[in-house]
């Protein structure tokens, strides 16, 4: 019931806005849809009984294994909260950055959501692509009409390289499905199920990593993610980086290692050090962005490349740890935006070359600013650091090597964010006229982020129960192979 | 008594909730009001401290009080918890006893500050993650508290943050002590690999099933000691501290002399059992160490700031503590910690109030003649000088002559270029104090005493410089070093080390070093006490002085080798890598895609919300004609 209402409520909010259009009301109406949503999420946790639950299942295209089955376990349960966490403020964001036809961009917004929540809640590996690709078309209208320069061929070229790699995961898929015994299933049980030859994991492995590596992305699939950050709109980019990336890990964990392990152990070493690359390469050039959003997107590429390497470590720290680093990316990257959106309202400009001396004016933004910040760098007690703790343990485990270069990317993200932070805040008053400082809705919105990566880092244990059961039970397929 | 398992916890509670209250009320609370507060509550927790003190059974072994599991994956169990014991008492008390003075005599430094109720609750912070780093019960919450110092210490150099320079300065001290804790990191990492688990008692229990020299062990302790080198401003990172100075002056007391810098030292001290099965990577502390004393007592010498001349010397006291450790003699390191606390944050506070009397003065050319006109400061600062120079019978002479002791017994040559490091000591600060007190004045300023809420902190520290030394009175002088055999029941590597000298040989050893530093404060009284001999700038200077003068090129070697580089890496893989090759790479790939969208454009009508009912429609239509159909 409380699944089929997180897929369907902001299905009709949002069908609703498309029709009736209540364009002041819009805003408050699609705040309210995401809050009882959250609720209901929250709800869903608290009655997790601590296995899988599977709470649809019937049949739609049996001829190609396509079957309605919707469920979730541990980890999927993480994504939903954290897809019904992070919306109300991806809303919220949108009542400070106000842009033109709020019901519509408020539907899209829902649309995504709804989408979202399907492709964490689908145990059919074509109902998840279905829902997969589907979260792509509102982002898409978001960012065709409501981005900035460029919004075009930027957003085109996003869309078509996505895409592309949706397609090879398609195919991937289809294959799967059509090794399983007939009739043909696409339920992830039967595709977990399937123990296919070596020379086929190590192609297939591409095949089904490569629409998710695009996704999330890393290193060298991530260059449209810079421009396309920066472009969309300040609630496009919440979504993209906030979410929808986190489909990329997600896929990893459901298709990629579950079905080609084989393929995994022996790609792994090589995906860990493109990620790590990655993460070192986006971290290093994050330092010198002039545009404080585009920073931003390539902090946030750092930051994912740990996150994918963690993943790869494959054992239970570096899974949990990029597990709990996802929630902890949303919850800093809305944060960091919504920072972003209130600087640039504030001093006319996203240019870090332009600022400075911002926080004489607004004390308590800059304060609001560094409590996010502590997160962003991976302070002990922030959200952050649990997660990357674990992945260095997990890549620590695995190799040396990489633990030793994944740990450099403190030194580098301490760089750009203190830099990003003195440009903006600090030095002497680069004498523009007064502004405001941050308001009481500033604070309605930071200061409940802040708490979560505060509380979460603090005290991380329930969200690492969560992942507990689900990941030792993924890593038993690793076990069985050796 | 209450007992430790209630009261551990109160210790950093205390502070943190002033910070946290403080910062809450900064709009309502006057500075005033927020400084009295702050100092009530670091107050408290060293009386906190204090009847743990009083309570704590030293043979009853450390008393952990776990509050709850932190970090829960698979095996990992890391609890938050803090571990009260003989090495955590004692940096507990120092903590919260300097602390508290410090926090004190801030209420008079800072009371024309307009943001006196920030710096208060960041004060405050900062003691909150001090204590965690000292009291944590296993490596994880050390770790916490580790980083929320260098976080403290990076807001409190940039207090005041309309200045570029100290923004950098802020800024430099933050990354030069994140490479070292990618060393620590990965220590911790290894830690767990090998024991099993971070908690202290299991890890220093495990360590004697490994042999002396086992590669583990090496690396671990050489990891670790990585983390020290920044945190502790050791060759090759201790340029960050000099430049640490530009924070308020209290701060330099409490941040950058008295207690984070000594961290590093702590860690060792807690490590010690696993340093003890780590021949190499003694030797590799005892030289970086040995090198580090040397190094910035040389620059010392040539400073005219009277904070840089003071972060020198506790950069190059660091270096002596360092040594101590690599010798084995942990208990005369954690003893020369001590006695450093309180002189060392002595004179940083009397350096404090002399900048004070001078309105911001900090240049010593243009100062002197102050011994009548701050005769408090002047009384207390001579102190701290006396007792920097390690004369009898003040604190600092007891804890260097363990150090030199040991030296002397592990290599005579390394006991040469220590006593040469104590000279060059005992050279620059008594430069200093006769440049400031004595002679006539040189400034433009009206030089006045510091009120006696400034004072009063001077006074109690110079006390405890002068007493100090019965800590760990050594045999020679009657005593029973308490402080060593206390802490040997915490640090198992801790009693381990042993003085074979013969009674005449430390007596001589003694006369010897006194000797020379007497020389050498008659050397300084002629040349500056007598009439100024004020040095030109550096480039004035002869070579190699002016190589020294010059910080031996140490920043601008690393501006050369690190911080340009990585400017123009961080540009070029922007401008060149990504921009040249990698987009256009993903347009080539989406090139044969873009030509479909071509396609995509034609059927473009322009009108949005078509779109989106057709989508919308589309799926609705779907959903219903397979859920009936089939």
């Amino acid at each position: 019931m409380l699944l089929a209402a997180l897929l369907l409520l902001p299905f009709a909010t949002a069908t609703l806005l498309l029709v009736a259009r209540p364009e002041a009301q819009a805003r408050m109406l699609a705040m309210a849809s995401t809050l009882v949503t959250a609720v209901v999420v929250l709800l869903l946790w608290a009655g997790y009984p601590g296995t899988a639950v599977t709470v649809v299942d019937r049949d739609w295209a049996p001829a190609i294994g396509l079957r309605l089955v919707l469920g979730y376990d541990g980890i999927a349960l993480l994504m939903l909260v954290l897809t019904g966490l992070i919306f109300p403020f991806i809303i919220g964001a949108g009542f400070k950055q106000q842009l033109d036809r709020p019901a519509t961009v408020n539907a899209l917004l829902l649309y995504a959501q709804s989408f979202l929540f399907g492709v964490f809640a689908a145990q059919n590996a074509f109902l998840f692509y279905i829902f997969y690709e589907l979260a792509l078309v509102p982002v898409f209208f978001l960012l065709l009409f409501w981005g900035g320069e460029h919004r075009r061929t930027i957003t085109v070229r996003f869309f078509l390289y996505t895409l592309l790699g949706g397609l090879s995961l398609l195919f991937g898929l289809a294959w799967c499905v059509l090794q399983t015994p007939a009739p043909y299933s696409a339920d992830f049980t039967a595709l977990h199920a399937l123990r296919l030859g070596t020379d086929v994991q190590l192609w297939l492995f591409w095949a089904l990593f490569l629409a998710f590596a695009i996704k999330l992305p890393i290193f060298p699939f991530h260059s449209w993610q810079p421009d396309t950050y920066t472009m969309a709109p300040l609630q496009g980019t919440m979504v993209l980086g906030g979410v929808m990336l986190k489909m990329g890990l997600y896929g990893i964990l459901r298709f990629v290692m579950p079905i080609v392990p084989e393929g995994v152990l022996f790609w792994r070493d090589l995906v860990i050090w493109l990620s790590i690359g990655g993460a070192l390469y986006a971290g290093a050039i994050a330092f010198r962005q002039r545009e404080f959003k585009r920073l931003v997107a390539w902090s946030s590429l750092s930051h994912v490349g740990l996150l994918c390497a963690g993943l790869f470590a494959w054992n239970s720290y570096g899974v949990s740890g990029a597990l709990y680093q996802a929630l902890a990316h949303a919850v800093l990257l809305v944060g960091l935006l919504y920072i972003v959106g209130a600087v640039t309202a504030r001093t006319g400009t996203g240019d870090l070359g332009a600022m400075g001396g911002l926080k004489l004016r607004t004390p308590r933004l800059a304060a609001l600013f560094m409590l996010v910040l502590v997160n962003a760098v991976a302070l002990p007690l922030t959200q952050s650091f649990v997660g990357e703790w674990l992945m260095f343990n997990g890549l620590w485990q695995h190799n040396g090597w990489m633990a030793f270069a994944a740990a450099c990317t403190i030194v580098l993200g301490a760089i750009y964010m203190l830099w990003a932070y003195q440009r903006v805040m600090l030095g002497p008053d680069s004498g523009r006229p007064a502004v405001a400082d941050a308001d009481r809705d500033d604070h309605l919105y930071l200061v409940p982020l802040i708490a979560i990566s505060l509380v979460l880092g603090v005290y991380p244990g329930p969200v690492l129960d969560l992942l507990e059961a689900p990941v030792q039970q993924m890593l038993n397929t690793l076990t069985a192979l050796n | 008594m209450v007992s430790a398992q209630l009261l551990a916890p109160l210790v950093p509670a205390l502070p943190l909730a002033g910070a946290v209250i403080i910062a809450a009320l900064r709009r309502r609370l006057s500075g005033h009001a927020a400084g009295l507060l702050a100092t009530a509550l670091i107050g408290g927790a060293f009386l906190c401290s204090v009847l743990l003190f009083l309570g704590f059974d030293p043979a009853g072994g450390a008393q952990v009080a776990h509050l709850f599991d932190w970090i829960r994956v698979a095996d990992m169990r890391i609890g938050l918890a803090f571990q009260v014991d003989a090495l955590s008492l004692t940096m507990m008390l120092i903590v919260t006893g300097v602390g508290t003075l410090i926090h004190l005599y801030s209420i008079g430094y800072m009371h024309d500050d307009p943001r006196q109720s920030t710096f208060f609750a960041l004060l405050n912070l900062f003691t909150f993650a001090m204590l965690l780093l000292v009291m944590g019960a296993n490596y994880a919450v050390t770790f916490i508290g580790w980083e929320g110092v260098g976080l403290c210490s990076y807001l409190l150099i940039g207090f005041w943050y309309t200045n570029p320079a100290y923004n950098y300065a802020a800024r430099k001290a933050f990354v030069m002590n994140r490479i070292g804790d990618v060393g620590f990191v990965l220590g911790l990492a290894l830690v767990f690999q090998v024991f099993g688990t971070l908690d202290y008692t299991t890890v220093m229990e495990r360590a004697d099933t490994f042999a002396t020299g086992a590669p583990a062990l090496t690396a671990i302790t050489l990891l670790l000691f990585v983390g020290a080198i920044g945190k502790s401003a050791q060759l090759p990172l201790f340029t960050w501290l000099p430049d640490a100075m530009a924070g308020p002056t209290p701060v330099s007391a409490l941040i950058h002399a008295a207690t984070m810098v000594t961290a590093g030292i702590f860690l060792l001290v807690r490590s010690s059992a696993l340093f003890v099965l780590a021949p190499l990577t003694q030797d590799v502390v005892l030289y970086t160490g040995l090198v580090t004393a040397l190094c910035a007592a040389t620059i010392g010498v040539f400073q005219n700031d009277i904070k840089k001349v003071l972060a020198y010397s506790t950069v190059s006291q660091l270096g002596y503590m360092f040594v101590a450790l690599g010798l084995g003699a942990f208990s005369a390191g954690l003893f020369h910690v001590t006695t450093h606390a309180f002189f060392k944050a002595l004179l940083f506070l009397g350096a404090g109030s002399v900048i004070h009397a001078l309105g911001g003065e900090q240049d010593i050319r243009r100062m002197g003649g102050l011994r009548s006109a701050t005769p408090s400061t002047y009384r207390t600062f001579l102190v701290g000088t006396l007792a920097i120079a390690g004369i009898f019978p003040l604190s600092g002479f007891f804890s260097k002559d363990a150090i030199l002791a040991h030296a002397y017994q592990y290599g005579p040559w390394i006991y040469a270029l220590l006593v040469a490091g104590a000279v060059l000591t005992t050279y620059y600060m008594f430069r200093l104090l006769f440049l400031v007190f004595f002679g006539s004045y040189r400034g433009q300023a009206h030089p006045h005493e510091s009120p006696a809420v400034m004072t009063a902190p001077l006074w109690v520290l110079a006390v405890l410089s002068v007493v100090g030394g019965a800590l760990n009175l050594p045999h020679l002088f009657g005593g029973h070093e308490p402080m060593k055999h206390f802490l040997a029941t915490a640090a198992s590597g801790v009693g381990l080390e042993h003085l074979h000298l013969s009674a005449l040989l430390e007596w001589s050893l003694m006369g010897f070093s006194t000797a020379l530093v007497l020389l050498t404060i008659w050397i300084a009284y002629g040349r500056f006490a007598k009439q100024a001999t004020l040095d030109p700038e550096a480039d004035a200077l002869p070579v190699p002085q002016r190589w020294a003068a010059r910080k031996w090129y140490l920043d601008e070697l690393y501006e050369r080798l690190f911080e340009k580089p990585y400017g123009w890496l961080s540009t070029n893989l922007s401008a060149l890598l990504e921009q040249r090759v990698m987009q256009p790479l993903m347009v080539g790939v989406g090139g044969t895609a873009e030509r479909i969208g071509e396609l995509l454009r034609r059927v473009q009508t322009g009108n949005l919300s078509t779109y989106l009912f057709a989508m919308v429609a589309g799926l609705l239509l779907f959903l219903f004609l397979t859920l009936n159909g089939l």
